[in-house]
């Protein structure tokens, strides 16, 4: 959930993730709209156990997704990244193999 | 790679607190310094900035905050010292004479290169190894409150905060400020022992009153808001199946749909320890704190150390051994005299003292290791990189009891993360196992690259 407390957000823009289109603004990190958009379940362990993200801050690697409008394919850690209009996201939460 | 490598007088990893402090008074002495962070502004981790593109109101309003804000307006205000923001440093070498450090952000490498070098790269969430802890929902309280502060983004539902350190009371009135909901804020301690702890440290509390103040006054307001706050029944069980929908605390179940797991904060050792400095388990939390003399050299020469990286002790306490780690960097290159580096250096010794007490204080209020102990479920992942039980760790310690061997044998602590998860439990275990302190035993190696990196940038 965005805060709506005494805050005025960069120019929004849209991103997709696992084929879906999230609202984001501009500024904001990819985990930021991850969750906003209540995209918590980020990948799947060995197990296919549910996770998501622990430490928001790099150091943890769980919120590894892919980016897919760049060429390689790029694994990013979404904590550390800043959105993008038109950015393709993969999480690991579902199969593109 | 880049060809053109920047060179500086002093490079600085970290701006927070002590990485600030440190880039002042090098500054005020004519030094030429680069200060590197993976976060795209400055601030550290108490003072993570919304983005550039945000108007918000200050979120940080308390009184401990009010000399940590205007140290950040001076260093924003500096226009000498090049600010490196949104990139990690995943390299130090120091084989060329000079310190050179390798960048790595989404654009792929960047190199840096001083002939001193500062590391101030903090601390991070303790994790703790409790059932439930992976599912999607379960995270750390500073990570929440990073969130909710730098991007004023609540996790939807019942926000659950629990552990042992106070500072969950600061985010939980945080979640509330900006629209969020706090189902109940749990401490493992009782009552009766922090009130023990407090009278017996009521001097050092009082001489430290705007920190005591803001815990005071978020009590306060967790009580307007009719939040429960209760002591003495620990968090057990995480619950849920997509994600997290319920917590035991004691032998009640609490419906939630997060929770921030507050159990303090370990020293971040991976560049420390990759540059082969020397370092010391660090007491309650666990984790490797640098070492260093009295002007906050390390154990090798060039490199110094300053704020949590070398010990966890609160913003305050970092901001002083970063103008002390100034004064010493502008001493050994020859930029200001003897007099002038030990006044600083005095100056903030005699501050040190008072928050170094109340550190002290705050360390045995928040001491995860009943916690650890309490908690100690064979079937939890501990190596969440590498799906590694404290099970399968236990059973591999029976045979060995090296952690360097466990570490090959079920991979806990090969990982992406490079065990900065998993590597203090580990620990633990493997001390208890042989009957000795975990500084005792030989920690994981740190590794090149200490963040994960495409190979395709490392070779391109
Ligand atoms: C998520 C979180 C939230 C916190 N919130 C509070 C709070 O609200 N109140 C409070 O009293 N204390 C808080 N703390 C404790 C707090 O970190 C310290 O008291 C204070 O910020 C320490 O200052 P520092 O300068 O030592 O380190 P920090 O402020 O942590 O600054 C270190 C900086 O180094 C950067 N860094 C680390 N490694 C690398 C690398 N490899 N490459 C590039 N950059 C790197 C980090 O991005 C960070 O910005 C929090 C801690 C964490 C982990
Ligand atoms: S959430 Fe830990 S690295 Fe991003």
């Amino acid at each position: 959930m965005r805060s709506q407390a005494d805050i005025t957000r960069g120019m929004p823009v849209t991103i997709e993730v696992d084929g879906q289109m999230i609202d984001s603004f501009s500024g904001e990190t990819l985990l930021a709209a991850l969750v906003a958009a209540g995209h918590m379940r980020l990948r799947n362990d060995q197990e296919g156990q549910p996770r998501g993200f622990w430490c928001n801050m790099g150091t943890c690697s769980e919120c590894f997704v892919s980016r897919l409008d760049v060429t390689p394919v790029r694994r990013i850690r979404a904590c550390l990244i800043t959105v993008e209009d038109g950015m393709r996201i993969a999480t690991r939460s579902i199969s593109y193999d | 790679m880049t060809n053109s490598i920047h060179h500086y007088d002093v490079a600085i990893i970290g701006g927070g607190p002590a990485g600030q402090a440190a880039a002042l008074v090098l500054d005020q002495n004519g030094a030429r310094i680069a200060v590197i962070d993976e976060q795209q502004r400055p601030g550290g981790q108490i003072l993570r900035q919304p983005p550039q593109e945000f108007a918000m109101a200050q979120s940080m309003k308390g009184k401990s905050y009010t000399s940590l804000k205007s140290q950040l307006r001076a260093f924003e205000a500096l226009n000498r010292c090049d600010w490196i923001g949104g990139k990690s440093v995943i390299g130090i070498d120091r084989s060329g004479g000079t310190v050179d450090l390798t960048l790595a952000s989404g654009d792929g490498i960047t190199q840096v290169s001083a002939n001193r070098l500062l590391i101030a790269s903090g601390c991070y969430d303790l994790p703790i190894p409790i059932p439930g802890w992976t599912l999607p929902g379960a995270m750390g309280a500073g990570g929440l409150q990073a969130l909710v502060k730098a991007q004023a983004v609540v996790p939807d539902g019942r926000v659950l905060l629990a552990g042992t350190h106070p500072l969950m009371l600061i985010v939980a009135t945080q979640v509330i400020a900006a629209g969020g909901t706090v189902a109940e804020v749990a401490f493992d301690q009782r009552q009766s022992f922090l009130a023990r702890l407090l009278i017996k440290g009521a001097g050092t509390a009082l001489r430290n009153f705007g920190l005591m103040l803001d815990a005071a006054s978020a009590w306060a307001t967790l009580r307007r808001a009719g939040v429960p706050v209760t002591f003495g029944q620990r968090l057990s069980v995480i619950e849920g199946l997509n994600r997290v929908s319920s917590a035991r605390i004691g032998k009640r179940t609490v419906h939630c749909d997060a929770v921030g797991l507050c159990y303090g904060f370990l020293p971040q050792s991976d560049l420390p320890r990759l540059a082969g400095l020397s370092v010391r388990w660090a007491q309650p939390t666990g984790g490797w704190a640098a070492e260093h003399d009295g002007w906050m050299r390390s154990s090798v020469s060039q490199i110094f150390v300053a704020g949590e990286t070398s010990g966890v002790a609160g913003a305050p306490a970092a901001l002083l051994e970063g103008q002390i780690a100034g004064a010493g960097i502008a001493l050994d290159l020859g930029l200001i005299p003897m007099d002038e580096a030990e006044a600083i250096r005095r100056d903030a010794a005699r501050k040190q003292i008072r928050v170094s007490r109340f550190a002290a204080l705050l360390d045995r209020i928040a001491d995860p290791t009943s916690a650890l102990t309490a908690l100690r479920d064979a079937n939890t992942i501990l190596c969440r990189c590498e799906d590694v039980t404290i099970g399968a760790v236990e059973t591999a310690l029976i045979q060995d009891s090296d952690p360097n061997s466990v570490k090959l044998v079920t991979r806990c602590g090969m990982g992406t993360c490079q065990g900065r998860g998993c590597e203090h439990m580990l620990l633990r275990l493997a001390a208890h196992k042989r009957g000795v302190g975990p500084n005792e035993l030989r920690g994981f190696t740190s590794r090149f690259p200490v963040r994960p990196t495409r190979i395709g940038d490392l070779i391109g």
